[in-house]
């Protein structure tokens, strides 16, 4: 490699997680390498870097900012992505 | 008491409110009773002491609270539209609530009784399937398990 070549940022997706989901993962963020795609794509990531969050995983949602978003919807890095388990309020 | 301030400034009297502490379910009352209003319901949850036999000491609650708050206030605008409420309000407390103490208080007021009960029932079965708050159990054998029923949706309905 020549070293005059800058170094790629290597990219990170941060996702926030809650509750059982925080308790199982031993952390409130975790962090994903990141170089674009849709919350389907966050979610198989997630599942092959914390596989014990499987369960939980496949019963929640994902938000982007203050909304909920779908499968479908993409991601860039420096998006607040969250991670919605069934919720117990009230 | 400590309303969110209103977005336009003819939005019925209530609002969201997400607390620390304790709530305060009559001034919550007071908050949307109008001369208009013939129904006024308060539904008050409180922390159960026994859930399936097992003694629960006290519950802690935790919340993504900017989207908790979006969707609360997004629930509160269809329930006056849905149940042409004349105000609705509605206070989630957070952390730690001891056993018997009120963990979610609903006030829906409308011109007769019948649209106030079924707005304050609509918004619970709403909050409990739709709003990121999330409850942990505080067992009395010291024990503490996070509370995440099998539900038929994921949270946020369609999206």
């Amino acid at each position: 490699m020549h070293d005059n070549l800058p170094v790629p940022d290597i990219a990170t997706l941060r996702i926030a997680v809650f509750a059982g989901m925080a308790e199982i993962a031993g952390r409130r963020h975790i962090e994903l390498p990141w170089d674009g795609g849709t919350v389907a794509d966050a979610r198989r990531l997630v599942r092959a870097a914390y596989p014990a969050l499987t369960a939980l995983l496949d019963r929640s949602a994902f938000a982007v900012g203050s909304r909920y978003v779908g499968d479908d919807a993409a991601i860039v890095v420096g998006d607040d992505v969250a991670m919605i388990p069934p919720v117990s309020g009230g | 008491m400590a309303t969110h301030p209103a977005e336009c400034a003819d939005d019925p009297p209530g609002g969201i409110v997400i607390q620390r502490t304790p709530i305060d379910t009559a001034t919550l009352l007071a908050a949307v009773a109008d001369v208009a209003a013939g129904g006024n319901v308060l539904f008050v949850g409180t922390a159960r002491g026994v859930t399936d036999g097992v003694i629960t000491k006290s519950l802690a609650y935790e919340a993504h609270e900017p989207l908790a708050r979006k969707t609360l206030e997004a629930l509160r605008l269809q329930a006056l539209a849905r149940f042409s409420l004349t105000a609705c309000g509605i206070v989630h407390r957070l952390g730690p609530v001891a056993a018997g103490e009120a963990s979610v208080a609903i006030a829906a007021s409308a011109p007769h009784r019948r649209e106030a009960f079924a707005a304050a029932e609509w918004l619970m079965e709403r909050i409990k399937a739709d709003v990121p708050i999330w409850k942990s159990e505080e067992r009395d054998d010291g024990g503490r398990v996070w509370v995440h029923p099998v539900a038929t949706a994921r949270p946020g309905g369609a999206a």
